[in-house]
């Protein structure tokens, strides 16, 4: 039981890790209709621009001797990361997706990949092969509730993806370009018409996912702090595959699919051996698909990689 | 005996009535006519009868085969040939291979074939690019063969897709609106060739069309269908003058 | 009075395939012949295996070495013989284009592979990337059947590949190697040479068999959907493979038996385009393009579409286990992390590059792709950023690939010109 209940505690860790990266595939595809390969490799961008800023601030406060604490620098690290990211996102949009609007999705999606290899080459390029370590912002802190251990970190995270899924839930909900939002995943070609541009909407959805890739890939060096120009791949992929699961374009099923994704691979982990971790996770997926073809909450497009 | 014989045919698209007890004799070489309203089910008719949809209930034969629960390209190769109320062409194919590819079911040489180009494979190859040449000179599109279809006037698409239709040898033809969006001049093209075909090839036709004047012309039998169901059915001759037909196509009489 | 251009011009248009053979037969046969000596008094330190791409790289310096060896031992044969043969091999060409295709494609084939065969004798690191190139241009055109002519967009290639590959090293290392995996062999390891085709076939029958895996969701689903399932089938091939012990496990497969010689690659390649050409020029490969641009269409004009989307997948399958029972006996060593994502964005790039729906496109993308990523490999890093700028390049201005929805006809390419 106490094993259990810990178990559920790693899972809602990774899988705010997964839900807040499939919110980025999910959103830019609620607007265009196409997935953005390169997102992986944003998380990954997010990472480096949080060990960055990070580390500029911690050398700021040590050289006018400023007695900020730590978790003060977090959430400053945290924003501005964000921040920085979007700006990363809005490039890609600029440069590789805005020309390819009209072209078949396919060719859309062989520029993100690329745009992708280009992010990690270009990082390996700039700061070499040999990892960095992200500093250690806040001190661990272990406590015992009940037989499981929880550390501050693991709260942390839990809590600083939640709360950011619902500021973007209230944004989407309530705000104008919130609206437009959800009125272009309705219907791409309308509207444009009803004055609201697409190419307003379009960079701004990119910024968000970005932003929220960035805010992933901090928490998650917070976890794991050994930066790799690699890390985005991995996560990437499987947070891809959480907003299928999710349902294509659905926002709340991204993040509700990427918890579940944290639960299968932390409880499949946990039944059978380590090594079968993705074996089990990819054949729950595809057997839900088998039943759910569109996901959980998504609407029966039929929508195809067209040429 | 009738070649398509359609009895009590009915069906559900979840808890919406899209077709009730729909009936349907066509005798080979006749023409029928299917009108109606927008909605009335017209298109919905031919997806069942083709097994796009399988009907909730009730019964179709084609010369005596049972056609329930069948695929559509069986229901195809059965002699079930069709067209499109929005033109179902292939983007990347052009005209000569859009009629070559709807042989398909004619051809007698097996993947083996297709790998290893067997001599009965070019014999095959051969024996299907004369008859579809033979099928685009009928339609009047020979001079686009090699043309991609998306490039191609919207009359010759339309032609295009019949020929396309025909070289499926179907004994019953069924055509969705072929005149939609077509001027004048093209429509008086399609009634001569529409006759020609049913004359050359011996086969049956049942037409969904809007423009009554078209219907009238070309079928012995027109059928009006409303909500699903046929309120009317006979010559033409009959439809025209048939009160509740003329209050489907223009509201009741004493509401002007 | 002509423009030099227009010399040129006319010059291509009125050589024959044939011709071209033979300049480049002669190009490689000038280098094998005096390509040290030239070198020795051009400065470089010896043959420059890439056409002196590596070296210009590496070494600036030797720049001008390098072109004028270029100049010298490739350009200057080759233009040469091509012009001076030009009308023999044109009354040559029109005698062939009287008989049979088969003799025609047979003898211009074995031509490429004398020239071929003379060019990799120079050095190893060629045979070795000739192999590999002919290896990814299988790769790319089985991908293009199932993404180009079907157009589905199907991950799981790696996955085919892994398992042809591991398939093929489990026949040939139990059956004619003495190995610590599997122990003595069953068979006279003499026999292994003339069986190893059995033994590619039986790597592609087990792709073949995987492939039905995600055939059967694609009856209903196209796609984003069919794009995840496959990718799904990717990971979990991979990580089953890392799972299996007697196959080696995370470790891999090793000394696989060096049964893939020159030869039997470039066999192997010559008959995927074959068949694969033959497929898709024949009426039943065309209902694979039906089945991409209209499915409703493609059923209602007796187009079996469920029958030719698992026969498609199974097919395309099958030819990327051969590449890969061939790549692992070419690396002679196989491991799970070799048919991974990466892996599968390099075939991808190779298929886009080149074109969808068009076998000269593949041939061209996977050529392309390779020769340049060796080319550039002094670069080191920067490749990997050149090549994808390249294909985003292509992707802005033709979104289909450089050569695409063209049909490959052998007799066209072999006429005779002028």
């Amino acid at each position: 039981m106490q094993l259990f209940l810990q178990n559920i505690v790693n899972a809602m860790q990774w899988g705010s890790f997964y839900a807040l990266i499939a919110l980025g595939y999910s959103m830019v595809y609620s607007i265009l209709m196409l997935f953005n390969f390169a997102h992986g490799d944003i998380f990954m961008v997010g990472s480096y621009i949080g060990f960055g800023v990070a580390t500029a601030l911690l050398g700021l406060t040590a050289a006018f001797n400023l007695p900020l604490p730590g978790w003060i620098i977090l959430v400053m690290t945290i924003i501005l990361a964000m921040f920085l990211t979007s700006f990363v996102g809005m490039f890609i949009e600029r440069v590789g997706y805005r020309p390819l609007r009209d072209a078949p999705r396919a060719s859309a999606a062989i520029t993100g990949l690329m745009i992708g290899i280009i992010l990690e080459t270009g990082n390996l390029a700039l700061l070499g092969a040999e990892r960095l370590s992200f500093p250690a912002l806040i001190d661990t802190v272990t406590f015992q509730v009940g037989g499981i251990y929880l550390t501050n970190k693991k709260i942390l995270i839990v809590v600083v993806s939640l709360a950011l899924m619902s500021a973007l839930h209230l944004f989407i909900q309530k705000s104008k370009y919130g609206m437009a939002m959800r009125a272009m995943s309705y219907d791409f070609q309308a509207v444009p018409l009803m004055g609201i541009s697409i190419n307003k909407i379009a960079p701004l959805t990119f910024a968000i996912g970005s932003g929220l890739a960035a805010a992933a890939g901090i928490l998650y060096s917070l976890a794991y702090p050994v930066l790799d120009p690699y890390m985005g791949v991995l996560l990437g992929w499987k947070a891809f595959v959480a907003a299928i699961l999710g349902g294509r374009g659905s926002i709340l099923g991204a993040a509700l699919a990427g918890f579940l994704l944290g639960f299968i691979e932390i409880f499949s982990v946990w039944i059978f051996p380590s090594t079968f971790r993705d074996v089990i996770a990819y054949s729950v997926i595809l057997l839900i698909l088998a039943f759910r073809p569109h996901g959980f909450f998504g609407q029966a497009h039929s929508t195809q990689l067209r040429l | 005996m009738a070649l398509l014989r359609v009895d009590n045919m009915t069906h559900f698209f979840g808890g919406l009535r899209a077709v009730h007890n729909y009936n349907l004799v066509l005798e080979p070489g006749h023409i029928v006519g299917l009108i109606g309203p927008n909605g009335a089910g017209k298109t919905t008719v031919f997806n069942l009868i083709t097994g796009i949809h399988t009907p909730t209930s009730g019964n179709i034969e084609l010369s005596g085969h049972n056609l329930i629960g069948r695929r559509p390209h069986e229901t195809a190769a059965l002699g079930l040939g069709r067209t499109f109320q929005n033109l179902l062409l292939w983007r990347h194919m052009n005209v000569l291979e859009h009629v070559k590819t709807a042989c398909y079911s004619q051809l007698e040489y097996g993947l083996f074939g297709a790998f290893f180009g067997t001599p009965k494979r070019h014999r095959e190859e051969k024996r299907i690019t004369a008859k579809a040449l033979h099928l685009l000179e009928t339609f009047e599109v020979s001079e686009f063969r090699d043309r991609l279809v998306t490039n191609l006037p919207y009359g010759v698409q339309r032609r295009v897709e019949m020929a396309r239709a025909m070289a499926t040898n179907p004994k019953v033809l069924f055509l969705d609106e072929p005149t939609a969006g077509m001027t004048p001049d093209e429509l008086n093209r399609m009634i001569a060739i529409i006759r020609d075909i049913h004359k050359q090839f011996e086969v049956a036709i049942l037409l969904i069309e809007h423009r009554l004047k078209f219907v009238m012309e070309l079928c012995e039998r027109i059928q009006t269908l409303v909500f699903g169901e046929i309120i009317a059915e006979g010559a033409p001759e009959e439809i025209r003058n048939n009160p509740q037909v003329i209050e489907a196509y223009l509201g009741r009489e004493d509401v002007t | 009075m002509k423009s030099p251009i227009d010399k040129i011009k006319q010059l291509f248009n009125t050589t024959p395939l044939l011709a071209w053979l033979l300049g480049w037969l002669a190009a490689a046969l000038t280098e094998y012949f005096i390509g040290d000596a030239v070198s020795y008094y051009l400065g470089l330190p010896r043959i420059p295996v890439l056409f002196g791409c590596l070296l210009a790289l590496k070494k600036p310096l030797l720049i001008p070495g390098a072109t004028g060896y270029f100049l010298l031992i490739y350009l200057l044969p080759f233009f040469l013989v091509a012009r001076l043969c030009r009308r023999p091999a044109n009354y040559l060409a029109s005698l062939l284009a009287r008989g049979p295709v088969s003799l025609a494609a047979i003898i211009h084939l074995a031509l490429f592979y004398l020239a071929l065969h003379i060019w990799a004798d120079i050095s190893d690191y060629r045979l070795l990337l000739l192999k590999l190139t002919m290896v990814a241009v299988m790769l790319t055109l089985s991908l293009n059947v199932i993404n180009g002519y079907m157009g589905e967009f199907s991950c799981s290639h790696p996955g085919f590949m892994a398992l042809g590959a591991y398939t093929a090293s489990t026949v040939t290392l139990r059956l004619f190697a003495d190995d610590k995996l599997f122990g003595a062999p069953l068979l006279s390891p003499a026999l292994g040479p003339y069986l190893f085709p059995l033994a590619l076939i039986c790597g592609g029958i087990v792709a073949a068999l995987g492939a039905v895996v995600i055939a059967i969701p694609s009856f209903r689903t196209r796609g984003d959907y069919l794009a995840i399932i496959s990718l799904a089938f990717l990971f979990i091939v991979k990580s089953l493979i890392e799972n299996l012990e007697f196959v080696g496990g995370p470790r891999g497969m090793s000394s696989q038996p060096d049964y893939a010689g020159l030869p039997m690659v470039f066999l192997g390649m010559v008959s995927c385009v074959w068949i694969i050409n033959n497929f898709v020029c024949s009426t039943m490969g065309k209902a694979l393009c039906a089945v991409r641009d209209n499915e409703t269409a493609a059923e209602a004009m007796t187009v079996n579409t469920g029958k030719t989307k698992i026969v498609t997948f199974m097919f395309g399958a099958f030819w990327a286990g051969v590449a890969g029972g061939l790549f692992a006996h070419i690396i002679r060593y196989v491991n799970p992390g070799s048919f991974g994502i990466q892996r599968l964005a390099e075939i991808l790039a190779m298929l886009y590059f080149g074109g969808l729906n068009s076998v000269t496109g593949s041939i061209i993308g996977a050529v392309s792709i390779n020769i340049l990523s060796e080319a550039l490999r002094p670069l080191e890093l920067f490749k990997w950023i050149i090549i994808p700028l390249l294909l985003i390049m292509v992707m802005l201005f033709r979104p289909t690939g450089l050569v695409s929805f063209t049909e490959f006809k052998a007799e066209k390419l072999m006429r005779p010109r002028g």
